[in-house]
Formats: C-alpha cells, structure tokens, sequence
C-alpha cells in the first residue's frame, strides 16, 4: 500500500456518510484494492464505525479487487456463447493474474465480452436505428450536436406542469426499467410531497440481456439529461444523482462530457447534478438498494411501503426514473403525448428500446413500437435468427422463458401474461435449440443466488435451493418433488422482500409450463393432479 | 412487553374485533390478543428488520404478505394469520434448515429447531454451499460456529443500535454472505468488549459461551437463581445458571424484562463468575492469630480486631496516618458510608476507591 498516496487522498476525502462509495471507489482506483487496512482507513477518516465500512465493502463485487482486473462475462448469452470456456482459458492464460467470472456486463451485443480493466473486448459497436422517439442512429458528441438535432427543444420550451403530466399520461409512458409503473403518475405523486425532494436517475443497468440504457447513455447521453432536467424543474428538485454501474465505463466518459456542456451552457445553474458510481452489485438497480447504496451502506433494498416517492434519498420525497423512461420525454412533449402513444402498434402505446442478443444475425439496440412481435424485432431489426430459435427471454431474467411458438405474439404486458411472462426491460435474447433450456434456467437461478442481497430468507436460501434442485435434475436427480417446488417458489414470489426474489420464480414456472417434458421426473404439480 | 400508551384503534385479526395502541407492531398486538406469530429475526431492543420473513401476515389491500415485525397496527386494519400464512412459516423453515449445518454448537436455545419441531418439517436437503468457513477466536469467552447462523444479523445490529460498537460485520453478500467479527479478525483485535450482548441476541445459539464446564448440559436443563450482579453498583439482574447435578454455577443469563438492565451484561457480569467456585475465595472472616497464621472466627471477633487495631494505630500516630480504599464492587450509598467513616470515625482525608482510576 503506497501510505503518501492514501495521506494524500484521505485529505481530500469528503467525511458525509452519503460519499462512502464515492470515497472507497476513489481510494480502489488511486492506491489499490480495498484490503482490511483501507477500509478501516476510510473509516477513521470518515468517522464511521470500521465494522459498517467492512460490511459495505464486501457487499460489492469490486471494491475488492484491482482495476484493470480481467473480467470475463457469464450472462446468460454469453454463457451461452461460449463463455465457460472463454473464462477458463483467460485463466489459463492469466499468468496468475485474478480473472473474474462476473454477471451480466451489458455488452450482450458482442457476445461472448471480456473486459481488461475499462476495456471492453470485443470492440465496442453500436446497431441500433433512427426510431422517432430516441433517434439513437446518430451519436451526439457535443451539446452543439444535440441541439443541431432538435434537442433542448423541449427544456426550453419549458411546457407548464399540468401539460407535461396531460402529455406523460396520455403517452402512456411507464418506467422502461422493468417495473413498468406509470412515469406520470409517479411524477405527480413526488411532486405532491413536501419539499426538498430528489431526482435520482436509474442507470445501473444489469438485468442480463439488457444494454438499452448503455446505448443512451453512450449515444446521446444530453438526450437522458434533458428529461432528467425536466423532471427536476418539474418537481422542483435542486439535486439529482445518476447512479450508473461501474462496468460502464465509456457511458461515464460521456455523461462526465455532457455534463460539462450541460454546465458551460449555463443549463446546470442553480443545480447540483451529481454521478455516483456503483461498485458491481445487480441489487442496487432496485430502487431501494439504490438509496442505501447512496447513503453509504450495503445495497439491502428497503421494506416498502413507505414508497420513494415518499420516503426516499435521505428520507425525502425521491423521483427516481430509469434512463430510458427519461429519454423518450423529450419527445413526448415535442410530440404531444397522444402522437407518442400513437407510435405504438396492435393496441400498445408509444415505443421502446428492445435490446436484442443472442443467435440473431446483428444483436444490438433498436427502437420499435409497443406491441412488436419477436419475429417482427428479431427478423425486422436484428437481421433474423442465425439458427433455428430454441427459447427466448423476453425482458431481463425475471420475465420468463418462452416457446417457439409464441415469436408471433405481441410483446405487451396483457399479451404476455397469458403466456405467464412479463415484458421486463425487453432484454430479449434468443436461444438456439442446442442451448437447453433447463441450461438457461439453472444459469438464471444461479444468477439470481449470486446476485441476492442475502437480507431476506426466501430470496437467499430460495434460489439457492432451486439452482440445487436444477443442477441435481441435469444429473437425472430429485431433490425436491414438484409440489414441494411449487411451495417454495410461493414462498419465494409472496414473501420476499423486492422485486429480485419476487421475480424469481416466474421462469421457473415458465419452463414448467412450456417444457414439461424437461420436468417430468419431479413428478406432478398437486393442483394438474386434482 | 406492555404496550405503547396512545390513541387506542380497533382493527380486524383473523375475523375477530381487536383493539391495540396505534402504532403498535403488529406481531404485539397479535400476541396480546393470543395468536402467536414466530420470529426469528425480530428483537425488540432493535429497530424492526424484517428480514426472516417468518412472521409475514395477510394484511387487507396490500398485495403480499406484510412482516407483523415490522408493520404497525392503523385503525381499520384487516389482519390474517390463517390462509396461507402457515404455509409459509413451514416453506421457510425448510429453507433456513436447508443451510443450518450445526444445530447446537454450545447448547444454547435454538429457536429454529424448536419451530421446526412446533410445525412438524424438516430440510428437503442441504444446500451444497451451506458449509460456511469455519471461524476460530482466541479469546477465551466466546465461541463461534458460522454454520449454526441463519443471518438475522441480531447480533451485529445489537453492537451497532446498542451497544454502538464495530464487532462484528454481515459480510458478503447473496451465498457469500457471512457474519464475522469484523474483516474476520479475533473479536480482540475489534472493538469489542467481550460483553456477550451479542451471544444473547443470537436465535440459534450461533455464538455460545466457550466455557469448559457447562457447555455439555443444555442451557434448558440449568436452574436458574435469579439474582443481582455484585460487581457494581448498577445492580444489573442476572440470572446464575446452575447444573443441577453438580450444585455450580455453569453460566449467567439475563432476560430483556430484567429492570436497570434490560438483559444486557458487561464481560464481568456475564463471564466472570468463576470465582464463585473457586478454591482461593474467602468464604469466612479469618483472623492472624498469635501464631502468625490465620484462623477462621466469627464476623462479630473480626470486626472487634479489626476496630482495635484501627482505633491504636489512630491513638498511637494520628488519624492522617491511615486511609481508606473503597471497592467499585459497592454501591454508591455503601461508598457513602464508607467515607463518611474514613472522615467522622477515623478523622482522616486519604480516602480512595479503585473507580477513580
């Protein structure tokens, strides 16, 4: 440990608990991975109890380890793609040198992705196309370029508070990061509540499968500041935050820039906007874990209700919005919300950004209507399928896991429920026969055990249980008949804690259903029975 | 526990009528009312966590379960603990049975083997990553099995919210997850005062006393005599735990309705009573004879030696002469006693007690 560096740095160190990660991501990137030694140092300096920063720091994948560290990604696409073997030769070839086998990077376009510190292997390419709302086809690089396009149109503008909830309302726009709660509504809501209250941005895009908000963020990044600025002016926040994940680290670059321009513009006046870097944790993308995270302790997502809108970013009434959602207001109020609803197609409202990966011909980010098919986004955008189509997930790993036959069903919560899938954060990846999907199931299960915050019993031990009961029947074995199966994913749908553990059983069941055959050894569901 | 004095709101548990101080948690309320809901992670020094989920009860208009641990009672509350809430108590049982390896490592209570046992269910299987890396602390008071933790994380958040110390971390997270004095290291090397306040807190006898007699007997086969700790004056309530076969005390416990204590020891109270037994304790006043040795005697010829040969020295050399060491074992108002004694009775100023240093 190079002790003059740390002296240094630890001077320069902001004390607020709220900068821990800030402070702790600081102290890994100039002096060294964080060891028992920094965290206590960090904690003497911040005066905060050593054993709470002991408890933060290993809390995220990363704190721990060196920064140009070899990360090799084990997604489900990548997994599929040949990343086991990937990651065992960089091991072999690593010359002692720690090489990670980490979840989802958000580079499923480029399956399979190693990344050498902030690089990105493959390099990096964007296919995506010029859809109405978000126009991502052509990469701003400055503000200049942003505004040449129409941007800030809609800032400037500056439409009356009651206009813009007529317009998000009448959009039918809903939080794009998979949750899919009215953006209006919660607009509305926030800016009901007593004063002061936050804007916080959602850009801790890890649900596998889903690189919409990186394309964004590294294409237009002015593009997700003007709706954030919007939303701050609308509920009259002074702060707001971008909580981006660490492993994006050419979108921070450019939200840095943008920021700067943002500033030099005189736009940023009056307001604080600040980027807080996470450290490697899928949990913090709840909005929850994300506050706790901000305020300087382990991502554990909050008994809820109270709501953020309510009780959010130190307590205060807290706007928190997913990249995407921000993204498209800007053209919900240069439009008008029912023009932007009428993008949409088969009844559905409006557009979205559908990441697509896996055996398609050109994996990338496309902006299409509400209401698509697969076949449409597969065949339409992604240049057809590169081999005959096995399963597809629809929306991030909690969306389920779907049939064949269902690529001509259209892709909107109403359509999908019949199907016992949801739409998720239209993460879609496209499986080939060759890749079972009792595979994909188990690789999900896996995630979501590492990827548990460990707080509440059925989200810890629940998916744990299932990857067991998984892993045990690709060997041909039981560990837990079908009804007893079904009890824990009850267990695990009804009692836990966020959305995490209650997401989790839906592939479970989705496999269930479409593959029973797959199943069949553990034995009959009591109620098909009866 | 008696419940808060407040405005009093009537809500609905299980179809019946209830009425309850608003604001109250709902797994009080419950109990007062006679429907037991178990807990694992709940401990009422601290703040609500609801994190074992055991406890989770049907609750009108919310769309999942509520934990009752962590949900306060409102007027016109719609509370059920039967449809499918008993389901849900055995599927987690199973689960937290799926990863607890070492039910009884020091004899200690453990509340999850007696809900299993209360609800009839056992592990389906034990998970393959439930072995946790052993944990090993030189001290001398307190051990440590980490495959005898379920995570409720009630001990470290007794030294956080109680007893404001850094001893001990949830580490880790997902599978990884672990709770360990802090970065691993011997509780010595922490904070940490070996009060044991974190033992008491533990549902499943994780954390247990490390002692060479009485970790064989079950702490449920000990008689406890309740009594009044005697190394300070705070008067702290404890309960000496006796095996009843051996007529010794093996262990001390406290319980959280205790008064001036609230359950809560200090090193001293909790694992200092060794001396109770041991060989070298005076157990009778003794008296140096003519012979140069001492002898046994009655507290009435002591106390009169003692007086004498206070008395001469005073006579022969002056009050100044002698001084007083007071105990912090006393109470203040035997401190008291003792210097107005050294001052009125003796006529000297050297008066000390050992709690000034």
């Amino acid at each position: 440990m190079d002790l003059l560096k740390l002296t240094t740095l630890l001077e320069d160190l902001p004390r607020d608990r709220t900068h821990l990660l800030d402070n702790l991501g600081r102290v890994r990137r100039e002096v060294g991975p964080i060891d028992a030694d920094l965290s206590d140092a960090v904690a003497d300096h911040m005066n905060i109890r050593r054993g709470e920063v002991d408890e933060v720091v290993s809390f995220y994948s990363f704190l721990c380890v060196p920064t140009d560290v070899v990360r090799v990604c084990i997604g489900p696409v990548c997994h599929c793609l040949g990343a086991r073997d990937l990651l065992a030769r960089e091991q072999e070839q690593g010359n002692g040198k720690r090489v990670l086998g980490v979840e989802c990077l958000g580079h499923c376009d480029l399956a399979p992705v190693v990344m050498r510190g902030d690089r990105v292997e493959p390099e990096v390419v964007h296919r995506t196309n010029d859809g109405p709302s978000t126009a991502l086809a052509r990469a701003d690089e400055t503000l200049t370029d942003y505004e040449a396009r129409g941007g800030l149109a809609a800032l400037r503008e500056a439409p009356e508070p009651a206009r813009i909830v007529e317009d998000l309302k009448a959009s039918g726009l809903a939080g794009l990061g998979g949750a899919g709660f009215p953006t209006g509504l919660k607009w509305e809501a926030v800016a009901k509540e007593q004063g002061p209250r936050y804007v916080v941005v959602n850009a801790d895009e890890g649900e596998p499968g889903t690189i919409k908000d990186r394309y964004v963020m590294e294409r237009r990044p002015h593009l997700m500041f003007e709706g954030m600025l919007l939303a701050m002016r609308f509920i009259e926040a002074t702060e707001g935050f971008v909580y981006l994940r660490e492993e994006y680290a050419t979108a921070r670059t450019r939200l840095l820039g943008a920021l700067d321009d943002l500033h030099s513009a005189g736009l940023l006046d009056g307001l604080d906007v600040k980027l807080v870097v996470g450290a490697g944790a899928y949990i913090c993308g709840e909005e929850t874990a994300m506050l706790e995270s901000m305020e300087g302790r382990r991502g554990m997502p909050r008994l809820k209700p109270p709501f953020p809108s309510q009780v959010g970013y130190l307590g205060r009434p807290t706007l928190i919005n997913n990249v995407e959602t921000l993204a498209h207001i800007p053209a919900i109020l240069c439009l008008g919300g029912e023009a932007w609803a009428a993008l949409g197609t088969r009844g559905a409202q409006g557009v979205r950004l559908w990441s697509i990966s896996g055996a398609v011909r050109e994996p990338g980010c496309y902006e299409a209507p509400n209401g698509s098919t697969l076949r449409e986004l597969i065949d339409g955008h992604a240049g057809g399928a590169t081999d005959e189509v096995g399963s597809i997930v629809p929306g991030g790993a909690a969306s389920g896991i779907l049939p064949p036959d269902a690529l001509d069903v259209p892709l909107t919560r109403d359509d999908l429920r019949e199907w016992g899938a949801g739409i998720g954060s239209a993460g879609v990846q496209v499986f080939p026969t060759s890749y079972s999907p009792l595979t994909l199931l188990a690789e999900t299960m896996r995630f979501f055990a590492e990827e548990s915050c460990e707080k509440c019993t059925p989200c810890r031990i629940g998916n744990r249980g299932m990857h067991h009961v998984l892993a045990e029947l690709e060997r041909g074995r039981v560990a837990m008949p079908r009804r007893q199966v079904e009890e824990w994913l009850e267990a695990m749908q009804q009692t836990s804690i966020c959305g995490l553990g209650q997401g989790a059983p839906f592939p479970m069941r989705n496999a269930f259903r479409h593959w029973p055959d797959l199943f069949a050894a553990l034995g009959e569901h009591e109620a098909s029975v009866a | 526990m008696s419940p808060p004095v407040g405005k009093s709101v009537t809500f609905t548990l299980d179809g019946r009528r209830a009425a309850a101080p608003e604001g109250e948690l709902l797994v009080h309320a419950a109990a007062r009312h006679g429907i037991f809901i178990p807990t694992l992670c709940h401990d009422d020094k601290l703040d609500p966590y609801g994190g074992c989920r055991m406890c989770v009860v049907g609750v009108e208009g919310s769309p999942r379960p509520l934990p009752a641990c962590a949900t306060r009672v409102a007027e016109g509350m719609v509370v059920s603990t039967n449809s499918q809430v008993p389901q849900f108590q055995r599927t987690l049982t199973e689960m937290l049975l799926a990863e607890h390896l070492n039910p009884n490592p020091g004899g200690r209570p453990n509340e999850l083997v007696d809900l299993a046992g209360d609800l009839d269910v056992e592990a389906p299987f034990i998970l393959p990553d439930a072995k946790r890396e052993p944990y090993d602390d030189r001290n001398k008071f307190m051990g440590y099995d980490p495959d005898a933790c379920i995570l409720c994380a009630r001990c470290v958040r007794y030294t956080q919210e109680v007893m404001q110390c850094s001893a001990l971390s949830l580490e880790g997270r997902g599978p990884h997850a672990r709770i360990v004095p802090t970065h691993g290291y011997s509780w010595l090397d922490t904070e940490c005062e070996l009060c044991g306040g974190c033992l008491s807190a533990c549902p499943t006898g994780a954390i247990y006393e490390k002692f060479e007699e009485g970790t064989e007997r079950p702490e449920r086969e000990l008689k406890k005599v309740k009594t009044t700790c005697t190394f300070c004056g705070v008067g702290c309530q404890l309960d000496l735990n006796v095996d009843p076969e051996t007529n010794r005390v093996v262990k001390v416990t406290s319980e959280p309705h205790y008064v001036s204590n609230e359950g809560n020891l200090c090193v001293k109270g909790r694992f200092s009573f060794n001396f109770i037994h041991h060989p070298d304790r005076l157990t009778e006043p003794l008296v140096r004879g003519e012979d140069g040795e001492l002898h046994e005697t009655s507290w009435e010829h002591a106390l009169d030696v003692a007086a004498n040969g206070l008395a001469r020295v005073r006579d022969q050399h002056g009050p100044q002469t002698i001084g007083v060491l007071a105990s912090a074992r006393l109470t203040m108002e035997e401190n008291f006693a003792i210097q107005k004694f050294g001052r009125t009775v003796i006529g000297t100023n050297s008066i000390h007690s050992c709690e000034a240093t």
